[in-house]
């Protein structure tokens, strides 16, 4: 059988426009993933048990199950429960960005639960308030510790947002399989594909590394 | 502040503290410190010395009893619901350093030195910066102005850690085992800080394992066994003649034989 990747030209538009939707819908879903995860990384670790509580089950909840069947409920089962329809575009932000903040919870909480109480010790002994503590003290060295495993949630989200394609959504997967579909070249198109992930994703695994030798180590955090 | 003479810059009154149910660790502490005395806290490991200090610096809730500083109390516990009241405006007179530097990791050393005047006082971060260099080329440490806390060796991250607490213009210092973290070549360099310090007179109460700076600093020595003090004098009386049998005891072990 001879490979033909010249095909890959014929559609390198549709490719990009599949690649854009990818790239756009992890965007949104990082920004609103990641700050719906420290809420609940903060209410994982609150004083009140329901705060406690609820957020436990929703983190327990999605990690548990597969991000391929919280799609398709979402995309199928909440629009009849709420009696409105939803965009696939919609959907896959919902069931992502819910995905991502469980996810990334576990992050957040991780690196809150690693500033030693010592840390608080010395804000109560220069008399901080608490306010100074949390914005100045607390947060930034959360945050520093939390950015490894969020660049790696990051890379996680932008390999998982492949599923939308199930649910018709335009992205990179879906322009893929079309093409593959078409062109009867699965091979070459699906190929390419796996490639165009590959080389986003893996310079993302790498900046993990850099940050961790760079960043972290110099701060020892 | 004003006070007279005699009057103590710091009055303990019958402090107690427990962890939990069964853990007593200060059994009815009194103890009253003039201006201008620095006074070394010794004793065994449990016997309440840290406690001490955590509980003066209002990290530590008590069980019952308080604490005044400059005739002001500032620290109390009604016995009825245990509620440990904190004057925290008379609590920021006071300054302290721990064991474990607790720099703040992700802030420069003149970073770590200013947030606290700047946040607390209101000071201008000029201001503050041209005090805070001003205390590190004092300390030897003017040019780690800009490094990282992870770029310092112990004693140096300890000499910070008290260049911070001095931004405030403490009245009264603590240091709670500041040395014992430190490898032993580093102890000196810090030390001389402290004595530095003691030189300008400033009030100090030192938890400290080191016999040696004990006898070099302190006005006053008290030693703590039991959540009690045992014995409290000068330094040459409790580190050279204690009195009390288990002062003497503690001695003997620490010093291997009495000098």
């Amino acid at each position: 059988m001879a490979l033909d990747f010249s095909i890959i030209l014929r559609f390198q538009e549709a490719l990009a426009l599949g690649l854009w939707t990818t790239v756009k819908l992890t965007l949104i879903c990082v920004v609103l993933g990641c700050s719906l995860g420290f809420f609940i990384g903060l209410a994982r670790t609150s004083r009140s048990t329901l705060l406690r509580a609820v957020s436990s089950v929703y983190v327990e909840f999605f990690r548990g199950t597969p991000v391929l069947v919280q799609l398709f409920w979402i995309f199928f089962c909440l629009p009849l429960i709420l009696g409105v329809e939803l965009s696939n575009l919609t959907s896959g932000v919902i069931a992502l960005t819910l995905y991502m903040g469980a996810i990334t919870s576990e992050t957040f909480r991780a690196s809150l639960k690693s500033i030693g109480p010592e840390q608080l010790d010395a804000c109560v002994a220069l008399g901080l308030p608490r306010r100074v503590q949390v914005t100045n003290v607390i947060l930034p060295q959360a945050v520093l510790r939390a950015i490894p495993t969020l660049l790696s949630n990051c890379v996680s989200l932008f390999k998982e947002s492949a599923l939308v394609s199930a649910v018709g959504m335009a992205d990179l997967m879906f322009v893929g399989q079309n093409i593959s579909n078409n062109t009867a070249r699965p091979i070459e198109v699906l190929t390419v594909v796996a490639l165009i992930y590959f080389l986003i994703a893996f310079p993302l695994t790498r900046a993990v590394t850099l940050v961790e030798r760079r960043v972290l180590a110099k701060l020892a955090i | 502040m004003t006070m007279s003479f005699s009057a103590p810059l710091v009055k303990i009154q019958s402090l107690h503290k427990s962890y939990g149910p069964h853990i007593q660790v200060l059994k009815g502490l009194d103890i009253e410190m003039k201006p201008g005395e620095r006074v070394v806290v010794i004793g065994p490991s449990g016997g309440g010395k840290s406690t001490l200090l955590r509980v003066m610096m209002g990290l530590e809730k008590i069980d019952s009893g308080s604490i005044s500083f400059g005739g002001k109390p500032y620290i109390s516990s009604e016995s009825a619901d245990r509620k440990t009241e904190i004057d925290t405006e008379v609590r920021r007179s006071i300054g302290m350093v721990f064991q474990h530097y607790t720099l703040f990791p992700h802030l420069s050393v003149i970073q770590n030195l200013i947030l606290a005047p700047c946040k607390v006082r209101g000071e201008s971060r000029a201001s503050a910066t041209k005090r805070a260099q001003a205390l590190l080329e004092r300390f030897g440490l003017g040019a780690k102005a800009n490094a990282y806390p992870a770029q310092l060796s112990g004693g140096q991250k300890q000499r910070v850690a008290i260049a911070r607490a001095l931004m405030l213009d403490p009245k009264l210092m603590l240091f709670d085992e500041v040395t014992s973290a430190l490898d032993p070549e580093l102890v000196a360099e810090v030390e001389q800080v402290i004595l530095q310090l003691a030189a300008q007179s400033m009030p100090m109460m030192i938890v400290t394992h080191d016999m040696w700076f004990a006898k070099n600093i302190a006005s006053r020595v008290i030693f703590c066994a039991g959540g009690v003090v045992v014995e409290d004098g000068p330094p040459e009386q409790v580190l050279g003649a204690p009195k009390e049998e288990r002062t003497r005891d503690f001695i003997d072990r620490v010093f291997h034989i009495r000098h």
